[in-house]
């Protein structure tokens, strides 16, 4: 555990007053976009899927699940936290421990970070630092250790300033894939992460339990994927649903998330027998790409899309917050713990398609990926979605802008901060590619 | 047939009555504070101008960044679709429109029947905008239409970077002090401008013949300066600040056509 009393190298001594009313008021304010941004998503769909309701109720930060894990707690249960998708969570299972992702995708708390680093900063470190200075996120505040991956430079230092109040273990990926030590590098870390787990809990982590995990994770996928077969027809779900599902599989209980996922999908085989759409089926079909969405404040650009005149339908995304979370499985020949641990470092390593990574063709995974996925979807555009100061994925649109244009599908490239201010502007764009969108389908 | 567009600006709301294809009465009124009611004003106006009666009118759609607050309107029509339109209209060869207004600059690629196929809008900022050269006439003591005539009197460039409109006015301070002639700030204005414009076109990729239009199309400097950067002559319409009534006129009136089939 972090020692309370080392010296800090980032983070301010705030007067524990200032920590509480500022913590009141986001959480009040938290609260209320909560409730606003279900209230929408209802009044878009006026049929909503019923089984929408436990997702909702998953939503509240500081409800339900806050309380179930601070009861696991009490109960000796270990909580790891974590801020990208590279982070192993089969092994957080199999050591008995808690998996959940922290990333703050509040807007008010990014002014607090702007005390320790510059706005050019990406908003979702500013916003996390500053969620960690007010104490404002459970998860991130019941966390026994966090685990980073050192995708980017926001991540890697945001790393060091966390190291001031939390037990941090960084795990480095690899930026290319096809070099002959990249597999064996990721796997080293893989291993060391899994020390440092048994360490932690004090549980270790056999390859009984680890099998069980890995299943536990496929059953996950297995939902994850029934719900995005379900996107691909005419719509029985709207996209932010779809969206608040997957990502509340990093918050919930994941076995609980499985069952409701395939209660969810069978409400949506209904609603296709019935041809009870959730849109008119010729809603244009819109793809969204780049930087994370993290609920609650960062729901704008889902919002306006489904929201606009004409309307648009998200038929997915390639976000590591959302579609990306549970679309690769662990593969596994042998279940023995060499085997298991190979296949989780391939999983991770090799399926994702973070723009940090590079080969001398460029990062071929990730155009492939959304070319597939725009395929699938049979989508008509993809808006490419950047905040200030995430580089990797500003840089990596020209890339992807000419395979679309290959494939001729268009896409807007839309960049945007941690505010509300933009809105308005935002919508004008949105909605003109929607108009352009619509014309092309009619066409 | 007898249709009209209200383009909702940001300083400036504009009426265009279009009947049986031809643009028939224009007419514009400061937004300020009343957008709404300055846009009756103007359209009452534009209809005394066509000589048409408002019953007469099939239909009109509203387009501007104040577009929900436009009267009388059926609908909207986004600023790039409308642009589109209007560009290609105005000149059948048009396959890219470049719209600068007060504050917003955007770019906007067609096809030979004026729908849109892919467009740009300058990121947040006012600095390739309308804006920035009333910004820049203030700091320079010019009146806002002898800006572009002045800097035409340039003899050379002398670059300023512009990133914003706040900095862009203290980097003008600092050619005062450094001594430059009222001419070369004026051209170092109009060429930062057409520097960003001309970037955010290019990411777009460029299909001739470009057409400008916006209330910043008025002004031979602005024009000058983005033919330079650009490297490809521009066509600019009479009235440019009217495109975007006119393309949400012309697109009331093929709804109306698509509705009447």
């Amino acid at each position: 555990m972090k020692s309370q009393t080392a010296e800090k190298k980032y983070l301010p001594d705030m007067p524990q007053k200032e920590i509480e009313e500022m913590n009141a008021t986001v959480k009040s304010a938290s609260a209320k976009i909560i409730a606003d941004n279900i209230a929408k998503m209802k009044k878009t769909d006026p049929n909503r899927p019923a089984a929408m309701r436990y997702f909702d109720e998953v939503s509240d930060f500081f409800g339900m699940r806050q309380k179930e894990i601070q009861a696991a707690k009490a109960q000796g249960k270990k909580v790891i936290g974590y801020l990208c998708v590279f982070a192993p969570v089969e092994l957080i299972l199999a050591a008995d421990a808690i998996p959940v992702r922290v990333n703050s995708g509040w807007y008010d708390t990014s002014k607090f970070g702007d005390r320790i680093v510059p706005v050019e900063v990406c908003p979702v470190i500013r916003s996390t630092i500053g969620a960690k200075m007010i104490n404002l996120s459970p998860y991130l505040e019941l966390s026994d250790a966090v685990i980073t991956t050192l995708t980017c430079d926001g991540m890697t230092k945001f790393s060091e300033i966390l190291s001031d109040v939390k037990t941090v273990w960084t795990m480095t990926p690899p930026r290319v894939k096809d070099s002959a030590q990249s597999l064996h590098l990721w796997k080293e870390e893989i291993k060391a992460v899994k020390t440092q787990i048994e360490k932690l809990t004090g549980n270790k982590i056999t390859p009984k339990k680890l099998k069980e995990a890995i299943q536990t994770m496929q059953k996950a996928t297995k939902a994850f994927r029934r719900l995005q077969d379900l996107r691909k027809g005419n719509p029985v779900i709207m996209g932010r649903d779809a969206m608040l599902v997957n990502q509340m599989s990093m918050w919930d209980d994941i076995k609980r998330w499985t069952e409701k996922t395939d209660a969810l999908c069978d409400e949506l085989e209904k609603r296709v027998a019935q041809k009870a759409w959730a849109s008119p089926p010729d809603t244009p079909r819109v793809i969204v790409t780049g930087t994370p969405m993290f609920w609650p404040d960062n729901w704008k650009l889902p919002t306006l899309i489904e929201e606009a005149t004409p309307r648009g339908l998200l038929v997915g995304d390639e976000l590591c917050s959302s579609d990306r979370v549970l679309y690769d499985p662990v593969g596994v020949d042998e279940w023995t713990m060499d085997d298991m641990i190979n296949g989780i470092a391939e999983r991770y390593l090799m399926a994702s398609t973070c723009p940090c990574f590079t080969s001398k063709d460029g990062n071929e995974d990730r155009v492939n990926w959304l070319i597939n996925k725009v395929n699938e979807t049979k989508a008509n555009g993809v808006i490419y979605y950047v905040v200030r100061g995430c580089i990797l994925y500003a840089m990596e649109y020209a890339r992807v802008k000419r395979a679309l244009d290959k494939i001729n599908i268009p896409v807007y490239y839309l960049d945007t901060e941690y505010t509300r201010e933009d809105v308005g502007q935002m919508k004008t764009r949105v909605e003109a590619f929607l108009e352009m969108l619509s014309a092309r389908v009619d066409f | 047939m007898i249709t009209a567009g209200i383009d909702m600006g940001i300083q400036t709301v504009k009426v265009v009555i279009l009947k049986d294809g031809v643009a028939a009465g224009k007419a514009k009124a400061f937004s300020g504070f009343e957008p709404t009611k300055a846009a009756e004003q103007a359209f009452a106006q534009a209809l005394q101008l066509a000589n048409v009666k408002k019953e007469e009118v099939s239909m009109v759609l509203a387009t501007g960044s104040g577009m929900d607050m436009a009267p009388y309107s059926a609908g909207n029509v986004s600023m790039m679709g409308a642009d589109a339109k209007a560009g290609v209209f105005l000149f059948p060869s048009a396959r890219t429109v470049i719209d600068v207004g007060a504050e917003e600059a955007r770019a906007v690629k067609c096809d030979e029947r004026g729908i849109m196929q892919d467009f740009v809008v300058n990121e947040r900022c006012a600095a390739g905008a309308g804006t920035f050269i009333e910004a820049m006439a203030r700091a320079l003591e010019v009146k806002l239409e002898d800006m572009g005539p002045l800097s035409l009197k340039a003899e050379r460039a002398s670059p300023i970077n512009a990133t914003c409109v706040i900095f862009g006015e203290s980097d003008v301070v600092s050619l005062i002090h450094r001594q430059e002639s009222k001419p070369e700030i004026a051209r170092a204005v109009f060429d930062s401008m057409a520097d960003r414009i001309s970037s955010m076109v290019h990411r777009l990729g460029i299909n001739p013949d470009v057409v400008l239009v916006g209330g910043v199309a008025k002004d031979v400097g602005f024009i000058e300066s983005l033919k330079r950067k650009l490297g490809i002559s521009v066509l600019v319409p009479e009235d440019p600040e009217y495109a975007g009534a006119l393309g949400a006129a012309l697109t009331a009136a093929s709804r109306k056509k698509g509705a009447s089939k």
